[in-house]
C-alpha cells in the first residue's frame, strides 16, 4: 500500500471541507495510506512572505523535515501549498542557508536534509497511480462532461521549480485527468491564470473581474464545470461566484470540482461523501447529466 | 527541410479587421520564430507586420505571443514552440492597444516607468563626481537580476492584474523601481517605499501569478523584485493599507493556530483599528463580506471556519517557539546593524 505524509492545508480544513473528506474518500478507495502532518504549519502561502520571508522559510523547512523523518513522499492537495512548498525546497538547496534553518528545527528532534519533492495529489495521481490504475478503477465514466480545466498559479509558475522537464505530465495534468475519466477537455485562455483571491481583501473589483472573467469564457465555450487542484482558486470561482457574476455583469452558475471529487464521481463515490452538496454554486444539474 | 504551420493573429487598421491567417514556412533546424515570420513577409505577405531589430534578445523589440504565452520571438525556435501548440499560433502582446497585426502601442507599458520615476536621484548633499557614479559590485550583485530589463514587455503583456487594471504600475516598472530602492546611490528609498505601498495599483495590486517571471526572456524576477519591495515597505513602516494588514493578519493567525484563521482575517484586513475609529469605509469594506458569508452559512462551510482548526498542541508550541526564535534573531540583527551603523558614522566622521 502506498504511504504518504499528507498536508491537507488550512483551506481544506476550513472553507473547502469538501476538498478534505473527497480526499480521504478516493485515498480509501484507491488503497492510499495518508498519515496527516498535524503537528505541520501553513505554508504562509506567499503572505506571511510578504513581511517575513526568513519565518516562512522556517515553516515550510519543518514540515518537509517531518515528511523526512516519516520516510513519507509529501503530499499536497492544494497548488498554493505544493508551489511554495517547492519553492521553499528549491531555497534550500543553499547548504548554508539551510544550516541557518536547521537551528530552529534542532529543538524538536528535526533536521531538513534536503531530500523532500513535495508533490500534489494530482501529480501523485498521474506518476505513482498510474493512467492504468486509474482506468481500472473507472466505474462510471464522465462520457457526458465537458470540464475546463482551472490550474491555480503555483502548480504550473514558476515552471522551473516544478521539475516540467523531468516529468512531461506535469505541464497538461488537468486535461490528461479530464481526458483519462472519460471527459472531454474545454480549452479557454483563463485556464492557466490567477483566480484572483490572493487580492481579494485588497481589491476586490479586480480579484473578481479576473475569476469572473474566466468563468464567463469557460461557461461560453460550453464547459459544465471547471475542475480545480486548488482551493484557494476554488473560493474565489465558487463561493464568490454570484458576485463576481455582479462585477461583470453577466449570468454565472458554472460549478467548480476540486481533483478528488472528479475522481470520486468517476469511480462511483457517492456525490454526498464527495462533498458535492456542500457549493456555493448548486452541483444538481451536473450529477443529473452524469446519473450520480 | 520541414514544413511548419503559423497561425497569426493579424489586424488592419484601415478596416478595423481582425482574423486569423495560416501560413506553411519551410523550417531549418535551429530556426527561430523571427526567421519564419522574415520568411513570410519576404515570400509570402509583405504586408504583414511586427517588430524586430537586433535578432540576439538585446533589443526587446521582437517580444509577441507565441502559444499564448509572451516571449522574444528571436530567442524561440520552432522546434520549441511547435512542442508546445502546433500549429504554431503568434499574436501580438496583450494588454496593450494594436497598432498593426503584431505591432502594439507600447506607450502605456512605457508611461509606467515615468509614474515610477525610475531613474537615479543622487544625494544632494555630495558633490557630484568627476566621472560617473560608481556602485559597489557586492552591493550591485544583490540587486543585479533586476537591471537585466530590455523594456521588451512581455511580462506587462501577460501581466494578470494589468489585463483587468490599466492602473496597475506593472511588473518592469516596479522591478526597475525596486531597482533604485535598493541602490545606494539612490537618495529616496524611503519615498519610493511609500509611494509604491500607497499608490492605486503599486505593490499590493500584483496577486503572486508568476506570470512576470516566467514570460521575462532576461530573468528579471519582477515578482520576487515586488515581493522583496513589499518587506522592505513594511520594514519601513509604511502598513496603513490593506496588504500590510492583511499580512499582519495571516501571520498572527498562524502564530496562534499554526494554521490561517479564516474566521478573523476579513476584520484584520480591513484593520480592527479603522472598524473601532469608526472609519465609514471600513465599515462598508466589512459590509461587503455579507454576502459571501451568508453563502458560506447556507453552503454548511461557516461551521467547518467557526471550528477554526488548527496544529495539534505539541505542533503549536513548536510555531510559538520558532515566532519567538526568528523574532529574537530580526531584533539581535537590527540591534547589530544600528550599531555597525554607528560604527560607520563614527568611522566616517574621522575621517
Amino acid at each position: 500500500m502506498s504511504k504518504y505524509a499528507f498536508w491537507p492545508g488550512c483551506v481544506a480544513r476550513g472553507a473547502a471541507p469538501e476538498l478534505y473528506t473527497s480526499t480521504l474518500a478516493v485515498a480509501e478507495h484507491l488503497g492510499m495510506d495518508l498519515v496527516e502532518l498535524e503537528a505541520a504549519a501553513c505554508t504562509g502561502a506567499g503572505i506571511i512572505s510578504d513581511g517575513e520571508p526568513y519565518l516562512q522559510d522556517v515553516l515550510n523547512a519543518r514540515t518537509m523535515a517531518m515528511s523526512e523523518q516519516m520516510d513519507l513522499p509529501l503530499m499536497d492537495i492544494c497548488s498554493t501549498c505544493v508551489g511554495v512548498h517547492r519553492l521553499a525546497a528549491e531555497k534550500f538547496r543553499d547548504v548554508d542557508y539551510r544550516i541557518r534553518i536547521n537551528h530552529h528545527l534542532a529543538p524538536e528532534g528535526l533536521e531538513y536534509r534536503g531530500t523532500a519533492d513535495p508533490r500534489h495529489l494530482l501529480w501523485i495521481m498521474l506518476e505513482d497511480v498510474g493512467i492504468d490504475r486509474i482506468n481500472s478503477l473507472v466505474k462510471k465514466p464522465l462520457e457526458e462532461l465537458s470540464l475546463g480545466p482551472f490550474y491555480g498559479c503555483y502548480i504550473i509558475r514558476p515552471e522551473r521549480t516544478l521539475d516540467f522537464d523531468e516529468h512531461p505530465t506535469r505541464r497538461n495534468s488537468l486535461e490528461q485527468l479530464i481526458e483519462i475519466l472519460g471527459a472531454t477537455t474545454v480549452t479557454y485562455d483563463g485556464m492557466t491564470k490567477c483566480c484572483g483571491f490572493p487580492i481579494l481583501t485588497m481589491n476586490k473589483k479586480n480579484s473578481l473581474t479576473m475569476a469572473g472573467t474566466h468563468l464567463d469564457e469557460a461557461q461560453s465555450k460550453g464547459a459544465d464545470a471547471l475542475v480545480t487542484p486548488c482551493p484557494l482558486c476554488h473560493l474565489n470561482l465558487d463561493a464568490q461566484q454570484p458576485d463576481a457574476a455582479k462585477v461583470i455583469d453577466r449570468n454565472l452558475n458554472l460549478p467548480i470540482l476540486h481533483v478528488p471529487q472528479l475522481l470520486g464521481l468517476a469511480m462511483g463515490i457517492e456525490p454526498e461523501k464527495l462533498g458535492l452538496t456542500r457549493h456555493v454554486v448548486d452541483t444538481n444539474r451536473l450529477l443529473n447529466k452524469i446519473g450520480a | 527541410m520541414a514544413q511548419q504551420e503559423f497561425i497569426i493573429q493579424r489586424y488592419n487598421p484601415d478596416t478595423d479587421e481582425s482574423y486569423e491567417e495560416s501560413f506553411n514556412v519551410d523550417v531549418q533546424p535551429g530556426q527561430t520564430v523571427l526567421d519564419s515570420l522574415n520568411a513570410i513577409k519576404w515570400e509570402q505577405d509583405g504586408t504583414l507586420s511586427f517588430r524586430m531589430s537586433c535578432r540576439h534578445a538585446i533589443c526587446g523589440s521582437c517580444a509577441m505571443k507565441v502559444n499564448g504565452q509572451s516571449m522574444l520571438s528571436c530567442q524561440t525556435q520552432v522546434d520549441a514552440a511547435a512542442e508546445r501548440g502546433d500549429p504554431i499560433r503568434v499574436g501580438p502582446q496583450g494588454n496593450q492597444n494594436v497598432v498593426k497585426d503584431l505591432v502594439v502601442d507600447v506607450s502605456k507599458f512605457l508611461d509606467q516607468f515615468e509614474r515610477a520615476e525610475t531613474w537615479l536621484e543622487p544625494h544632494e548633499d555630495q558633490a557630484p563626481p568627476e566621472k560617473e557614479y560608481r556602485q559597489q559590485v557586492e552591493e550591485f550583485d544583490h540587486w543585479s537580476h533586476a537591471s537585466t530589463c530590455i523594456h521588451c514587455g512581455a511580462c506587462y503583456s501577460d501581466c494578470t492584474v494589468a489585463a483587468v487594471d490599466e492602473n496597475f504600475l506593472g511588473p518592469a516598472a516596479l522591478a526597475k523601481a525596486y531597482r533604485f530602492v535598493m541602490d545606494s546611490r539612490d537618495s529616496r528609498r524611503e519615498e519610493r517605499l511609500q509611494f509604491l505601498s500607497e499608490e492605486q495599483g503599486g505593490i499590493w495590486d500584483c496577486t503572486r501569478c508568476y506570470m512576470c517571471v516566467q514570460a521575462c526572456p532576461k530573468d528579471v524576477l519582477p515578482m520576487d523584485a515586488i515581493m522583496e519591495l513589499r518587506t522592505m515597505a513594511i520594514e519601513a513602516g509604511f502598513t496603513n493599507n490593506h496588504g500590510s494588514r492583511h499580512h499582519k493578519g495571516f501571520t498572527s493567525g498562524v502564530r496562534k493556530r499554526g494554521r490561517l484563521d479564516e474566521m478573523m482575517l476579513p476584520v484584520q484586513s480591513v484593520g480592527i483599528g479603522r472598524l473601532l475609529t469608526g472609519n465609514i469605509g471600513a465599515h462598508k469594506e466589512m459590509m461587503d463580506y455579507t454576502p459571501g458569508a451568508i453563502r458560506l452559512l447556507k453552503s454548511r462551510k461557516l461551521l467547518t471556519i467557526a471550528q477554526r482548526h488548527g496544529a495539534n498542541a505539541e505542533g503549536r508550541e513548536q510555531i510559538e517557539r520558532i515566532f519567538e526564535e526568528v523574532e529574537a534573531e530580526k531584533h539581535h540583527h537590527d540591534v547589530d546593524s544600528e550599531a555597525f551603523g554607528a560604527e560607520f558614522e563614527t568611522a566616517l566622521g574621522g575621517h
